[in-house]
């Protein structure tokens, strides 16, 4: 709470300051929309949070327009998203749009186009604003001409975040060094990820602390779990684009696709030999729940989404590790960093999120001027600080940012320097019908009930299947 | 005639007004689409006719729709025979007299009131591995390990418990009202004929009990064959399929994978099961309750 007041306190400081500049315009061209309500759903996320409770606020009293803004669960906001743009229905005036949901969107025609909508009314085009300012994530709010359909608030890489204080302890370096004979470090390669799991797993139990040697997100009823295998794990053993040939749309190995493939096996037979080294909570733990567990002291490494990483290494009053979280590139197979450097690969999940506008909305042009507000530059700052992400490009080098990198170890410096060997989901109009279709395999796997190779084998068969059924395969 | 009752029909115009909305539209309208193969994610986003058995002809030789609905009827008979035993057992010992009779009937009725998702978040937070207090009890006292994350049986229990948790009040409370309606005649020709506690509850109580029973199993019978919200907070219909049942099958295939056609066929095909296995049901109950007269 005493963070949230100085928060607030920071932004409404420096708000306020921006406002000097533009207040007049904001109010002005708010003036006509002055008392509409803006209703938008998205997922609960802390850039989410201080979206609908500092920036909103903010924007309704320089222009009159009220933002309520409903931030819940992903499941549910995805529900409530897409049956209100199917219906037509006019709910939601803004929707958050998860990057890899966004070629579903498009493909269905729901979203406003915002580079058109701005072009026609010229006057409801904010000063100072730009889409250029925006880092290299907005591309994937794009269509193929270029017009941005989603503005966007979030973006985050998954990181390799391990505890210092464990892995610099001198019993542990030296305990380790016996048992498997070279120096304790964070894990480059999976063998020693693996080894690093094991060892902290019994090194925490002999000392009598309730940790393990790292996080699994693998619940074994949420798409949680298939994610971390499709967007994590998978593409650090170099299996990109869910193992799919992206010209013919087939994923088996015997059809041109690579889901149960020698890399793809390789990749599942590590990540579900890590869950005896994983804290008993693993297989019901989402990303939440992992970042959660990280932040409790429970693993001493693990593959943990951005958007957890800055307030897991700083925020004191809801982590037990702040000033002991290091952040690193997570490990990958060889040649896979040399194809993600060149374009041909990743390493990892670029995520993230925009606010896009449905066609059903009742109050276009009054959330453009919302859209636009968030876009500023002036307000980007705190968001990155509050809520660990990043959309644009200055906002690196603003001295609070700088700050708060230094107490995450270099997150945001990552992000920027490396930022470039992650990619988002793959284009798949079909996204939610295919990973769906995967999804029983990979908790078959993490229960035991099937071996990675007989999980895989099923898996690239039901999602052939779907893309077959819904006519992809030609 | 028609004057006679115009006032009738007048007062309940809105009702069937309502429920032509909510119910005959939608169940007409769900229909209709079972018979069309329709994905908006596919190439071809629009509805195809490909005849009437289209769909319904796949769900025949759909193995985990059809694994789904066996998993359905055996969660709905396990949680039935155990509500109605442990409800009647409670209904009969609040008939009676005993220390803090109304703070008990209180405290036991609270489940009903909270909402299925409550409740699965309730059941989760208790007994999610590693942070629940349950895992930990269960460990320490018994050397047991829960784990439904991992354990395809154990996620299947703890939903019965929770299902039986939840309802086991409703059916308490709808029989305690039976049983305190019952006519105390029989109950004293019985006495002074000599029958014991035990011949009176199985020769006297229980058929007299029969349309209350019947009432409440069809009731609970329905709720747990389309169980979802509890469910799909606790085990989302993991491990792997084993707490898949059929509405978490049909959310899956209509809001995840987006087969409309095909998801709305299975609702009606699954409403036609639900109809037949009430409709045998009532037969056996009612022709049972004939022969016993």
């Amino acid at each position: 709470m005493k963070k949230l007041l100085i928060t607030l306190l920071v932004s409404t400081f420096s708000f306020s300051a921006m406002a000097d500049g533009h207040a007049e315009w904001w109010k002005k061209a708010g003036a006509p929309y002055a008392g509409t309500v803006l209703q938008g759903v998205a997922e609960n996320t802390p850039p989410g949070q201080f979206a609908g409770e500092v920036l909103a606020k903010e924007f309704e009293a320089l222009t009159g327009i009220k933002v309520q803004l409903e931030n819940t669960s992903w499941d549910s906001m995805y529900d409530k998203a897409i049956k209100d743009m199917e219906a037509n229905s006019g709910i939601y005036d803004f929707v958050y749009i998860e990057q890899d949901i966004v070629y579903d969107y498009l493909n269905r025609d729901f979203l406003v186009n915002i580079t058109e909508g701005l072009a026609n009314n010229p006057d409801l085009q904010a000063p100072g604003v730009s889409l250029d300012d925006f880092t290299t994530f907005i591309d994937y709010f794009k269509d193929g001409s270029g017009d941005v359909f989603g503005v966007p608030m979030e973006a985050f890489i998954k990181v390799y975040l391990y505890r210092k204080d464990l892995f610099e302890a001198a019993d542990a370096k030296a305990a380790f060094r016996a048992q498997y004979g070279y120096g304790l470090s964070p894990a480059t390669s999976f063998d020693q990820y693996r080894d690093n799991a094991e060892f902290f797993t019994h090194y925490c139990a002999d000392n009598g602390m309730e940790c393990w040697g790292t996080t699994v997100q693998g619940h074994t009823g949420h798409p949680a779990s298939t994610y971390e295998f499709l967007e994590s794990i998978g593409p650090s053993f170099g299996l990109y684009n869910w193992g799919v040939n992206m010209d013919s749309y087939q994923s088996c190995v015997e059809n041109g696709g690579q889901l149960n493939g020698g890399r793809a096996k390789a990749a599942l037979n590590f990540w579900t030999q890590l869950l005896p080294f994983a804290p008993p909570e693993a297989l019901q733990s989402t990303w939440s729940e992992v970042g959660a567990s990280f932040a409790a002291g429970r693993a001493a490494q693990g593959w943990v989404y951005g958007e957890n990483a800055a307030w897991i290494a700083t925020d004191s009053e809801k982590s037990a590790v702040v000033g002991n979280v290091g952040v690193m590139l997570p490990p990958t197979a060889p040649g896979v960093m040399t194809q993600a450097a060149s374009g041909n690969g990743y390493i990892g999940y670029f995520d993230g999120g925009a606010y896009g506008i449905p066609h059903s909305s009742k109050n276009i042009e009054a959330t453009m001027l919302w859209l636009q507000f968030i876009a500023q530059n002036e307000v980007q700052a705190d968001w990155a600080i509050a809520g660990g992400r990043i959309t644009h490009k200055a906002t690196y080098a603003d001295p609070k940012v700088m700050a708060v990198d230094e107490q995450a170890d270099g997150y945001f410096t990552l992000m920027r320097d490396t930022g470039f060997l992650y990619a988002g989901a793959p284009p798949f109009p079909f996204h939610g019908a295919g990973r769906a279709a995967i999804d029983p395999f990979i908790y078959k796997a993490l229960a035991g009930e099937m071996t990675p190779e007989e999980a895989l084998d099923g898996a690239c068969q039901a999602l052939d299947k779907v893309m077959s059924d819904l006519g992809y395969q030609g | 005639m028609f004057s006679n009752n115009r006032t009738g029909w007048l007062l309940l115009s809105p009702t069937i007004l309502i429920l032509f909305l909510v119910g005959l539209v939608p169940f007409f309208y769900v229909l209709y689409v079972g018979f069309f193969k329709w994905n908006p994610l596919a190439v071809d986003p629009s509805m195809q006719f490909e005849g009437f058995g289209y769909n319904y002809r796949q769900l025949i030789f759909d193995e985990v729709f059809l694994s789904s609905i066996w998993r359905s009827i055996r969660f709905a008979v396990v949680t039935l025979f155990f509500e109605l035993s442990l409800g009647f057992l409670l209904a009969l010992s609040l008939l009676s007299s005993f220390p803090l009779k109304s703070f008990f009937r209180g405290v036991h009725t609270l489940p009903l009131v909270i909402a299925p998702i409550v409740v699965g978040s309730i059941f989760k937070l208790f007994s999610v591995q590693g942070l629940g207090p349950l895992p930990h009890f269960l460990k320490d006292f018994f050397g047991y390990t829960l784990n439904y994350g991992l354990n395809a049986d154990q996620a299947f229990w703890m939903i019965v418990i929770m299902d039986i948790w939840h309802w086991t009040p409703f059916v308490t409370l709808t029989l305690l009202a039976g049983l305190s309606a019952l006519p105390q005649d029989p109950y004293e020709s019985a006495k002074i004929d000599g029958a014991n506690n035990f011949q009176i509850f199985i020769y006297i109580t229980i058929p007299m009990m029969v349309p209350v029973l019947i009432v409440v199993i069809f009731i609970r019978l329905m709720d747990s064959l389309k169980i979802v919200d509890e469910v799909w907070m606790l085990t989302g219909g993991g491990p792997g399929y084993a707490t898949r049942f059929t509405g978490i099958h049909i959310w899956k295939e209509v809001f995840e994978k987006r087969f409309y056609g095909f998801g709305s066929a299975m609702s009606i095909l699954y409403l036609y099961i639900t109809i037949v296995i009430c409709w045998l049901l009532y037969s056996v109950m009612v022709s049972r309750g004939k022969s016993e007269d």
